[in-house]
C-alpha cells in the first residue's frame, strides 16, 4: 500500500550527509571560531531536527495520493493520544525521581501495575454495591483510588528502603529499585489474586470527529479524556513545581542535595514526596493504559517503562520539558513507522534516539556542565 | 632430628603454597562442579534439573565475570548483556543449523563479532556516561531483543531457533550433555584464570584508576579510551561466548529470555556477591541463579508457588545492597575473620584449661 | 616532500630509540634481581645437601665414635624436644590433679620416670657406650666415602650454578651490547639525516618554553599571552594570586585543557624538542612530563605500592594478552618495577605504609605519595600543583628537603605552583609571578621580593 521503495535510502543518505557536513564543518571552519564550542552546538542542534524533519517529511511522503496523505498523516498522530498521555505521565515520574534520589526507579513501572490492579480491584467493588453508578464516575473514583495506592507504596519505597540503606551507590540505588520490581512481581498474584481483571475505558461512545485546518479528524472520547486528565495532572505538577515551596525545594535538591539540606531544605521530605508524586503518575498511567489489555498483569508496564527511559534519555534527564516532548515523539514515531517496517517500528526508534544520543550525550535539551581538574 | 625438621617445615611451606596459590580456588570450585556429573556418569540418581542448574550456573558465572570486569573494574554500568548472550546463541543456531560450520570456526567468528559490538558500545560509552551508559545499552539490547523478534530468517521469530547437530571437525556429533557439562565446567576455570590475571595485572589496575580518578589516570599514562573499549570488548566477549556455550547445552534459544530481567539478574548477581572478587561474582551467581534453579525449585512449597522464589530474590538483593554494599563476599570474609578470631581466643581458652593459667 | 619523509623517518627511528633504551634498561635492572633469586636458590640447595650428608654421616659417625659438633647439636635437639614435650604433660598433669582434688604425686613420679627411660635411650642412641673397636675403621671409611660422594655433588652444582650464572650474565651482557649497538646506530642515522631534532627553538639547557600562552574560557582570559622557559635542573616556582591561572597554565602544559593559542615546546627523554600542542594528555607521561594534583587524585582501592605500580603504567613493555595469561615478560617487569618502588618508597620514608590503602592516611603522607608517584618513571620534569597545600610547617619543611634531595637524587627538573611564599622563596632557583594570566617579573627569589610589580599584584596599588 506504502510506496517504501527508496525510503530508507534516502534517509541513511539524508544523514550521513549531515554527519559529513558537521564533520567537514567541524575541521574547515570551526577551527578558527573564537566561540567554538556554542557554535558547534547551535548547528548540531539545527542537524539533529533538520534530521528528525526529514524523517517525519520522508513518512510523509510514503503515503499514496489516493487516500488523502495530510488527513491520513494527521489522524495516524492523532491515534497515538492515548498512549503519548501514558508515557508522557511514566516519563515525568521517572524524571522527577531521578532529579530528586539520582536513579532511575526501575519500579516505576511495577508500582504504577500495582495501582492498576488497586482500580481493577475497586471496579469490581462498585459495580457489585452501587449498580446504579455511571461508567465515568466509577472509574474515575477507581483512577484516584489506584493513583493514591501508588503515591503511597512510592513513598513507602522511599522511606523505609531507599533512606534506610547504608552508602546508597548510583548502581546500588538502582538495583534496590530492580529488586524491587521482582518482589512486585512475586507478590502482586498473591495478593491480588490469579484470576483476570480488568479495567474499563474511561468513556465509551462513538469517536468525536472534527475538522482542524480543513482536515477531517476523529478521535475516540477515551483517548480525549485522557488526554484532559494528564493536561490537568501535569498542568497542576508543573504549576506546583514552579509556585510552591516544594516545586524550589526539588529544583534545590536536584541541583545539589548536600548544599540544599545544609539551606534548610528538608530534602528527606522532598524526596519522599517526589517518590510518591511519581508514584501516583505511574498509577494514573497504568490504570489509563490497562483497557489496551485483555486483563490487568504484572507486566503491563514494562513496555513503556523501556519507553519512559528511552524518552528521558531523549530528552535529557536535566529538564521537565525535554523528556515531555520527546514521550510525544517517541509514540508518533513508531506509530508512523508503522508504514514502512511493520514490527521493526520499536528497533527503529531505539536506533534513531541512539543516534541522536551519540552525538548529543546530554539528550535534546541537556546542557553541558564544565568539567574541572 | 634437624634434617627431619626442616624436610618437614619445607613439606609444609609447599602444601601451604598449593593451598594459597591464587588459582587453587577455582580448580578446587570446578572439581566440586565436576563431581556432581560425575556421579551423574556413575550411575547415581541425580535429578536433571539440578544438573542442568549446575550447567546454567557456570554459563552465567562467565558471562557475570565479564559483567564484573566493566562495572568493577571500569565502573561503567551496562544492562546489555542480555542482547550481546542473545547474539552468541544465534550465531551458534544459525551458522551451525545453516552452513554446518564447525563450532571452533564458529567460536572464533563469534569473537570477531564481539570484538566488532564491544569497539561499538566502547565508542558509545566515550560520549555517554553514568547511567545515561545504561540506559543507552537498555536500548541497544532492546534493538537487538527486536531484531530477534523480526528478523526469521535467522532467528526463526518469536517460535525460537533450535540447535542441530554440532559439527567438530567436518562430522556431525550428537548433543551430549554430559560432555558439554564437562566443556563448559573446563572452560568457566580457564575464564575465572584468565579475568583473575586480568584484575591483577596493569590492566585491571589501569582500569581501577580510570574508575577512581579519570584525571589522574590520565596523567599517569592510561589512556581513557583504549580502556574503555577495552573493557567493553572484554565483558562482550565472555557475553558472546557464554551464549554460544548456553545454545550448546540448551539446544534452544528464544527472543523473551534475552529481556531487561536477564540484564538486571547478572548485574544482581554481579552486585549481590561483590563486584570486584570473583568468588564473591561466583556466590551472587548462585544466589541469584543456582540457588532459585538448584534447591528452590526441588522444595515442593517454591515449585507450587514460583511467585515465592522471585520474591525471595527481590529480598535478597534489597537486603544485600542496603546492609552489605560491598556485597556477601564482604559479609563472608569478615564473617570468617570473626570466626578465625574466635577459634583463636578458644584455643588459648582450652590450652589455660589444660595447661593451667599462664600458657606462656 | 622530503622534509615530510625525513620527518616521518625521524618519527620512526626515535620511537626506536626509545623503545631500544627501555628495554635495555629493563635488562640492565633485571639482571641483579635474577642473579640474587639464583644465588639465593643455590644457597639453599647447597645448605640442604650439607644437612643430608651429615644427616647420612651420622650412624656412621657414632659407630666410629667420632664427635662431631653435628651429633652434638642433634643430641641437643633431642634432649630439648623431649624436655619441651614432658613440660607440658606435666603441666597437663598438675592442672588436672589441680581439678580433681587429688594431693598425690604419684603420676607426677610416674611421668618424670618414664621421661627418664625416653633421655636414656636418647643418651645411648647418640654416645653409645661400647663401640665396637674391629669395625671401626670400616666405619671411618664409609664416612670418607659419603663426604666424598657429597663433595661430588655439592661440586657438580656449583658448576651448574656457576655456568647458569654466567650464561645469564652473559646472555643479557650480550643483549644489551646488542641494543646499544642498535641504539648509537639509529643516533647516528638521526645524525646523518641533518634533521635538526630540536629545530632550534630550544637553546642548550632550556627544558619547557613557553610561547604567547593564551586560554580562554568564554569571555575569561585565565592565561594571556604568558611566555617563560624553564631551564634543565633547576627547580621552578611560578606564583600568583588567587584565581591568576596558575592550574591553568599546568592544565594547558599537561594538555587537561587545550589552550586558546600559543607555542609550547619540550624537550623529551631523548633530547627532541616535541611540540605539547600535538600530543594527547596520555601521552604527555611518555615524554618525561608528570604531574601532582591540587587535590589529591589516589587510586583508592589499590594500596600504597599498587598506587605506584600504576604510575609505572608506561613503563610495561607487556600487552594485554601478555596479562591475561600472566606471561613471563609481565612477570619479569613486575619484579623490576616493584623493586624500584620499594626504593622510592624507602627514599621517600613511605615503606611502612606500602601494603596500606590510602583511605584515611593523612594529607601530608598522601602529598608524599602523590611525589613518590611522580618518581615511577624516570621524569624529565616534575609539575607539583601546590605541594604544600594543607601541610603545617613541619610537613612543609621537610617537603622542602624532600624535593631538593629529589632534584639531586632523580636529576630532574621541578615547576611547581605554590602559595607559601616561604617555600618558594626557600628553594626556588627561578620564580614567575603572574596576575590574572598575564606575566608580571620572573627572575630569582630575591628579584622577585624586590619587585614592586609584584608586591602591588599581591597587596593591592597605593
Amino acid at each position: 500500500m506504502f510506496i517504501t521503495e527508496g525510503f530508507w535510502r534516502s534517509i541513511i543518505l539524508f544523514i550521513l550527509g549531515l554527519v559529513v557536513v558537521y564533520f567537514i564543518l567541524n575541521v574547515t571552519v570551526f577551527k578558527k571560531l573564537q566561540n567554538k564550542s556554542k557554535a558547534q552546538n547551535i548547528l548540531l542542534n539545527v542537524f539533529v531536527f533538520l534530521g528528525v524533519l526529514f524523517l517525519f517529511y520522508k513518512l510523509y511522503s510514503v503515503i499514496p495520493e489516493i487516500i488523502n496523505p495530510p488527513q491520513f498523516y494527521a489522524q495516524n498522530i492523532l491515534n497515538r493520544t492515548l498512549y503519548v498521555c501514558v508515557l508522557a505521565l511514566a516519563t515525568t515520574g521517572i524524571v522527577l525521581i531521578f532529579k530528586t534520589s539520582n536513579t532511575t526507579n526501575f519500579a516505576q513501572g511495577m508500582i504504577g501495575a500495582v495501582g492498576a490492579f488497586v482500580a481493577a480491584k475497586l471496579v469490581i467493588y462498585f459495580t457489585a454495591t452501587y449498580t446504579t453508578m455511571g461508567n465515568t464516575p466509577m472509574i474515575l473514583l477507581a483512577l484516584v483510588g489506584g493513583a493514591l495506592v501508588a503515591f503511597l507504596l512510592g513513598v513507602f519505597v522511599d522511606v523505609v528502603i531507599i533512606r534506610n540503606s547504608k552508602m546508597p551507590t548510583v548502581v546500588g540505588k538502582q538495583m534496590i529499585t530492580m529488586g524491587l520490581v521482582l518482589i512486585f512481581t512475586g507478590v502482586i498474584p498473591l495478593i491480588f489474586g490469579t484470576i483476570p481483571m480488568s479495567v474499563p475505558k474511561l468513556v465509551y461512545g462513538d469517536n468525536i470527529a472534527f475538522t482542524l485546518l480543513g482536515l477531517e479528524l476523529v478521535i475516540t472520547p477515551n483517548a480525549l479524556a485522557a488526554l484532559v486528565i494528564t493536561i490537568v495532572v501535569l498542568g497542576i505538577l508543573f504549576i506546583m513545581l514552579r509556585v510552591t515551596k516544594w516545586g524550589l525545594g526539588v529544583r534545590a535538591t536536584a541541583s545539589n542535595e548536600v548544599v540544599a539540606s545544609m539551606m534548610g531544605v528538608n530534602t528527606k521530605m522532598i524526596t519522599a514526596m517526589s517518590w510518591g508524586i511519581a508514584g501516583l503518575l505511574g498509577g494514573i498511567a497504568a490504570t489509563m493504559w490497562a483497557p489496551n489489555t485483555s486483563s490487568v498483569g504484572v507486566d503491563l508496564m514494562i513496555p513503556t517503562q523501556v519507553n519512559g527511559f528511552m524518552a528521558a534519555i531523549l530528552g535529557g534527564f536535566g529538564s521537565f520539558v525535554g523528556p515531555l516532548i520527546s514521550s510525544m515523539l517517541i509514540p508518533v514515531l513508531t506509530g508512523l513507522l508503522s508504514f514502512v517496517a511493520l514490527g521493526w517500528e520499536n528497533a527503529v526508534v531505539y536506533a534513531v534516539i541512539l543516534a541522536i544520543v551519540l552525538f548529543k550525550p546530554l539528550g535534546l535539551f541537556g546542557k553541558q556542565v564544565a568539567k574541572k581538574v | 632430628m634437624i634434617l627431619q625438621n626442616k624436610m618437614c617445615a619445607e613439606r609444609k611451606a609447599k602444601l601451604n603454597a598449593i593451598k594459597n596459590h591464587p588459582y587453587f580456588g577455582f580448580v578446587v570450585i570446578t572439581f566440586l562442579m565436576l563431581i556432581v556429573q560425575l556421579l551423574r556418569v556413575s550411575g547415581l540418581d541425580i535429578p536433571v534439573v539440578l544438573l542442568r542448574a549446575f550447567g546454567f550456573t557456570m554459563i552465567y558465572i562467565i558471562i557475570a565475570l565479564g559483567f564484573s570486569i566493566l562495572l568493577g573494574y571500569g565502573g561503567l554500568a551496562s544492562l546489555g548483556t542480555a542482547g550481546f548472550v542473545g547474539v552468541g546463541t544465534y550465531v551458534v543456531g544459525y551458522l551451525t543449523n545453516q552452513f554446518e560450520m564447525s563450532i571452533f570456526l564458529i567460536v572464533l567468528i563469534t569473537i570477531v563479532g564481539a570484538v566488532v559490538i564491544g569497539t561499538i558500545v566502547g565508542f558509545i560509552s566515550l560520549r555517554i556516561e553514568g547511567m545515561y551508559l545504561a540506559i543507552i545499552t537498555l536500548g541497544l539490547s532492546e534493538i537487538l531483543k527486536e531484531v530477534f523478534k523480526n528478523a526469521t530468517t535467522i532467528t526463526n521469530g518469536t517460535n525460537g531457533l533450535s540447535l542441530g547437530t554440532i559439527v567438530i571437525f567436518k562430522q556431525a556429533i550428537e548433543l551430549n550433555h554430559n560432555a558439554i557439562f564437562i566443556v563448559i565446567a573446563l572452560i568457566m576455570l580457564f575464564i575465572m584464570i584468565i579475568t583473575l590475571n586480568l584484575m591483577k595485572s596493569p590492566t585491571g589496575r589501569a582500569l581501577l584508576a580510570m574508575r577512581n580518578s579519570q584525571s589522574a589516570a590520565q596523567a599517569m599514562g592510561v589512556s581513557i579510551f583504549k580502556y574503555r573499549l577495552l573493557a567493553f570488548i572484554t565483558s562482550t566477549v565472555y557475553a558472546l561466548l557464554g551464549g554460544v556455550l548456553y545454545m550448546t547445552y540448551i539446544g534452544f534459544s528464544i527472543p523473551s529470555t534475552w529481556s531487561l530481567g536477564f540484564s538486571l539478574n547478572i548485574l544482581a548477581a554481579v552486585i549481590v556477591g561483590g563486584s570486584q572478587s570473583i568468588y564473591g561474582i561466583v556466590l551472587g551467581t548462585f544466589m541469584i541463579f543456582g540457588l532459585n534453579l538448584a534447591v528452590l525449585q526441588q522444595i515442593p512449597l517454591f515449585v507450587e508457588n514460583p511467585a515465592i522464589s522471585v520474591v525471595f530474590n527481590g529480598f535478597l538483593i534489597i537486603a544485600v545492597i542496603m546492609f552489605y554494599p560491598g556485597g556477601l563476599i564482604r559479609l563472608i570474609n569478615s564473617m570468617n575473620y570473626k570466626i578465625k578470631t574466635n577459634y583463636q581466643l578458644w584455643k588459648k581458652k582450652r590450652r589455660a584449661y589444660i595447661y593451667g593459667d599462664d600458657p606462656e | 616532500m622530503a622534509t615530510i619523509l625525513s620527518s616521518v623517518k625521524v618519527w620512526y627511528l626515535s620511537k626506536r630509540l626509545i623503545s631500544h633504551e627501555t628495554k635495555r634498561n629493563f635488562n640492565k635492572n633485571f639482571l641483579p634481581i635474577k642473579k640474587t633469586e639464583l644465588i639465593e636458590n643455590f644457597n639453599k640447595k647447597i645448605e640442604l645437601l650439607e644437612l643430608k650428608k651429615k644427616n647420612e654421616l651420622l650412624p656412621n659417625e657414632i659407630s666410629a665414635g667420632i664427635q662431631s659438633d653435628f651429633l652434638k647439636r642433634e643430641f641437643e635437639t633431642a634432649i630439648q624436644e623431649l624436655e619441651e614435650k614432658y613440660y607440658w604433660k606435666n603441666r597437663a598433669l598438675v592442672q588436672t590433679l589441680k581439678r580433681k582434688n587429688i594431693q598425690s604425686d604419684e603420676e607426677l613420679k610416674k611421668l618424670v620416670e618414664e621421661k627418664q627411660v625416653l633421655l636414656d635411650e636418647i643418651k645411648n642412641k647418640y654416645y653409645p657406650e661400647e663401640i665396637n673397636k674391629d669395625q671401626k675403621e670400616e666405619f671411618v671409611a664409609k664416612c670418607v666415602a659419603i663426604e666424598e660422594s657429597y663433595a661430588k655433588k655439592a661440586e657438580e652444582l656449583t658448576l651448574k650454578h656457576n655456568a647458569k650464572l654466567e650464561e645469564i650474565e652473559a646472555k643479557t651482557n650480550h643483549a644489551i651490547e646488542m641494543r646499544d649497538a642498535k641504539i648509537s646506530e639509529i643516533k647516528k642515522q638521526l645524525a646523518a639525516l641533518d634533521v635538526k631534532v630540536d629545530k632550534g627553538i630550544l637553546a642548550e639547557g632550556e627544558l619547557l618554553k613557553l610561547e604567547d600562552l593564551s586560554m580562554h574560557f568564554g569571555g575569561l582570559k585565565a592565561v594571556d599571552k604568558l611566555s617563560f622557559t624553564v631551564k634543565e635542573g633547576e627547580i621552578f616556582g611560578l606564583i600568583g594570586p588567587n584565581g591568576a591561572g596558575k592550574t591553568t597554565v599546568f592544565n594547558c602544559i599537561t594538555r587537561f585543557y587545550k589552550p586558546t593559542s600559543g607555542k609550547m615546546h619540550f624537550k623529551n627523554k631523548i633530547n627532541n624538542t616535541v611540540d605539547l600542542n600535538e600530543l594527547v594528555v596520555h601521552n604527555i607521561i611518555r615524554e618525561g612530563i608528570t604531574r601532582t594534583f591540587q587535590n589529591v587524585e589516589m587510586i583508592w582501592e589499590l594500596n600504597i605500592l599498587e598506587n605506584l605500580l600504576v604510575a609505572a603504567h608506561t613503563e610495561y613493555r607487556s600487552g594485554f594478552f601478555g596479562h591475561l595469561f600472566n606471561s613471563r615478560l609481565l612477570r619479569h617487569e613486575e619484579v623490576v618495577i616493584k623493586s624500584k618502588a620499594y626504593k622510592i618508597l624507602t627514599d621517600l620514608d613511605l615503606l611502612q605504609y606500602a601494603y596500606q590503602y590510602p583511605m584515611g592516611l593523612p594529607y601530608g603522607i598522601l602529598k608524599k605519595i602523590e611525589l613518590a608517584r611522580t618518581l615511577m618513571v624516570n621524569p624529565k620534569l616534575i609539575i607539583l600543583d601546590e605541594p604544600a597545600a594543607g601541610l603545617n610547617d613541619v610537613e612543609t619543611d621537610a617537603l622542602a628537603k624532600t624535593i631538593h634531595k629529589i632534584r639531586e637524587e632523580y636529576n630532574t627538573t621541578i615547576f611547581l605552583v605554590e602559595h607559601d611564599m616561604g617555600l618558594v622563596m626557600e628553594i626556588c632557583d627561578t620564580v614567575c609571578a603572574i596576575s590574572f594570566g598575564k606575566k608580571l617579573a620572573i627572575g630569582t627569589p630575591k628579584e622577585i621580593q624586590n619587585s614592586k610589580v609584584v608586591r602591588e599584584a599581591y597587596l593591592g596599588g597605593e
